[in-house]
C-alpha cells in the first residue's frame, strides 16, 4: 500500500491532545512520533474495519454494526478495549435517543408554524442530518449494487 | 459540517465536545484499563474522518453510525495505549520527550501492535547514525 492520501489522517490537534492526556505532565512528544501515532491510528481503524467486515459477512449482513466492531477488537487481541467500548456505546445510544426525541419535538413544533423554516433547520442540526442521511443511504444502497 | 467540526478541533479552543473536567483523567493514571468516567466525552475524533477511513476499504459496503462511533472511540483508546507503551521506552532512556524510536520499540515489543510492523517506512531516526557508517 504505497499511497496514503493525507485526508485519511486523523486531525493532528486531537491526536496530540489524546496523547498528552494519556501521559504524565511534562512529557513531550516529537513531531515524528506524533505523526507516526496518527498514522498508526489510521491503520488501526482500517485493520479493525476489515476485521469487523469479516464478521458482518459471516452474518450475511452488508452493514457493519457495533457488535462486529467489538468482535473485531477481540480478534485483534484488544480485549481490554471491549468493556470501555461497551460503556461508551451505551452512553452514545442514550445520547442519540435524547437527540432524536429532541429533534422530533422540534419538528412537531415547527410544523405548526411555517413550512419554509424547515429549510433553515439544516444549519443548526448538522449532526442529526448526517445521521438521518446515513440511515437513508443505507436504505437506498441496499437496493442498488455496491460501487 | 464535518469541516467545521474539524476546524474547531484543530483550533483547540473551546471545542463544544469537551465535557471532562480539567485534569480529571490525568490525576488517576491507570496503565492497564483506559479510564472512561461516566459523563466523559463520548468521542473527540471527528466521525466524518473515521467514516472516510471505513469507506476506503473496498470490501465494506455500509457501516452503521454506531459502528463508526465505536471505531472512533477504539482509535482513541489505541492512541492512549500506544502512547503509554511508547512512554515506557522513553522512561527507560530517562528522556522526557517521546521519540519516533520509542514508538518503533513499542510496536516490536507489544504483540497486539504486530499489525503495524512493516506499515511504516524505516526512517533514519529509527537507526543511530553509526549504523549507516557501518554499511559503507
Amino acid at each position: 500500500m504505497a499511497e496514503r492520501p493525507e485526508d485519511l489522517n486523523l486531525p493532528n490537534a486531537v491526536i496530540t491532545r489524546i496523547i498528552k492526556e494519556a501521559l504524565p505532565d511534562g512529557v513531550n512528544i516529537s513531531k515524528e512520533a506524533r505523526s507516526a501515532i496518527s498514522r498508526a491510528a489510521s491503520v488501526f481503524v482500517l485493520y479493525a474495519t476489515s476485521c469487523a467486515n469479516n464478521f458482518a459477512m459471516k452474518g450475511k449482513r452488508k452493514t457493519l454494526n457495533a457488535s462486529d466492531v467489538l468482535s473485531a477488537m477481540e480478534e485483534m487481541e484488544f480485549q481490554r478495549f471491549v468493556t470501555p467500548l461497551k460503556e461508551a456505546l451505551e452512553a452514545y445510544r442514550r445520547e442519540q435517543k435524547g437527540k432524536k426525541e429532541a429533534s422530533e419535538q422540534k419538528k412537531k413544533d415547527k410544523d405548526k408554524k411555517t413550512d419554509s423554516e424547515d429549510q433553515d433547520k439544516s444549519r443548526d442540526e448538522d449532526n442529526d442530518e448526517d445521521e438521518e442521511r446515513l440511515e437513508e443511504e443505507e436504505q437506498n444502497e441496499e437496493e442498488e449494487l455496491d460501487n | 459540517m464535518a469541516a467545521a467540526a474539524a476546524a474547531a478541533a484543530a483550533a483547540g479552543s473551546g471545542t463544544p465536545r469537551e465535557e471532562e473536567g480539567p485534569g480529571g483523567e490525568a490525576a488517576a493514571p491507570q496503565p492497564q484499563a483506559p479510564t472512561s468516567a461516566p459523563g466523559a466525552r463520548l468521542s473527540r475524533l471527528p466521525l466524518a474522518r473515521v467514516k472516510a477511513l471505513v469507506k476506503a476499504d473496498p470490501d465494506v459496503t455500509l457501516a452503521g453510525q454506531e459502528a463508526i462511533f465505536i471505531l472512533a472511540r477504539a482509535a482513541e483508546l489505541f492512541v492512549e495505549t500506544i502512547a503509554k507503551d511508547a512512554y515506557c521506552c522513553a522512561q527507560q532512556g530517562k528522556r522526557k520527550t517521546l521519540q519516533r524510536r520509542d514508538l518503533d520499540n513499542a510496536i516490536e515489543a507489544v504483540d497486539e501492535f504486530a499489525f503495524l510492523e512493516g506499515e511504516f517506512p524505516i526512517s533514519r531516526q529509527s537507526f543511530p547514525p553509526v549504523f549507516f557508517m557501518l554499511l559503507t
